[in-house]
């Protein structure tokens, strides 16, 4: 199981590494926006895609929209993890292509039960 | 000709005080995983926190202003190792340290934000902005209200201030 987290704050990409370390997947590719996110995923397989929306450069919506237009990439699974959860973000959000949703701030299980949810999906 | 001053409703600001003061509570309880001790709140910009680290998110919309998050060196030590998952012995780097800090100042203004969605107030906020030093003053160039509410981390006190401005009263 290989994830790719995008996120600009390197606090944040540590704290979701870390989750994912504590839930058992070691496998975690790290860009910090979505151009390096883009990239990243042309490098190599990625199974779950978890990203920030405020972004430097490319935002998580510009991100996720790209992302969908590549080929093979409509069905990846993303997770949006951010402090954007007022009702037009969720929607706007989900528009763009977002599989699952995580407001910060959030628990483990909460990542877990998100991740689970996608993966389900 | 002068403009006239921003009329500030306390009666009108106290729910954003408290929507605020439970953001942080949440933020704390959830992400850096302590439970913080409350003070009495402050009003106006008479007492000033002795702090090292602050974080700054300005927010406009129905109203405007800022959220501003005040820590010393030692308290932002010690959140930064608590969000890193560090032991408290290591020692993080200054750009860590901000990085941890402007995260902390987004989660609680962005769930200020989306709670007072809720309640109808539609607000676009900045990013995070972090300064860091020994002998600074953090001023607002705003006359709206300002409140400051204390908070004990173990040993360490840190500040959450709301600074908020209201329509103008013309009369």
């Amino acid at each position: 199981m290989r994830f790719l987290v995008v996120d600009d704050s390197t606090t944040m990409r540590r704290i979701i590494v870390n989750t994912l370390n504590k839930l058992g997947y070691t496998e975690i590719m790290e860009a910090g926006n979505g151009r390096e996110g883009l990239d990243k995923v042309t490098e190599g397989p990625v199974d779950l895609v978890i990203t920030d929306w405020n972004m430097p450069e490319m935002n998580g919506i510009e991100f996720i929209r790209a992302l969908r237009a590549m080929d093979g990439k409509q069905h990846l699974p993303v997770l949006m993890v951010t402090t954007n959860a007022a009702k037009d973000d969720i929607v706007e959000a989900l528009r763009a292509g977002v599989t699952n949703y995580v407001v910060k701030p959030f628990t483990s299980d909460t990542i877990k039960e998100k991740i689970d949810a996608v993966l389900a999906h | 000709m002068a403009s006239p001053a921003p009329v500030v409703d306390r009666h009108a600001t106290q729910p954003l005080i408290e929507t605020l003061r439970a953001c942080t509570h949440d933020v704390f309880g959830t992400m850096v995983g302590t439970a913080l001790a409350e003070g009495t709140p402050l009003v106006g910009d008479a007492l000033r926190p002795q702090s090292n680290v602050v974080g700054q998110i300005g927010f406009g919309g129905s109203s405007s202003g800022l959220v501003v998050f005040y820590a010393t060196f030692a308290g932002a030590r010690a959140i930064t190792c608590s969000l890193l998952g560090l032991d408290t012995a290591d020692e993080p780097s200054k750009p860590e340290v901000a990085d941890a800090i402007g995260e902390i100042t987004n989660m609680i203004a962005g769930s200020f934000r989306t709670r007072m969605a809720t309640e109808g107030d539609a607000w676009a906020v900045s990013i995070p902005t972090v300064t860091m030093g020994s002998d600074f003053y953090m001023t607002a160039l705003t006359d709206g209200q300002r409140t400051m509410l204390p908070f004990r981390m173990d040993d360490h006190e840190i500040f959450v201030e709301l600074v908020i401005t209201t329509k103008v009263r013309r009369t």
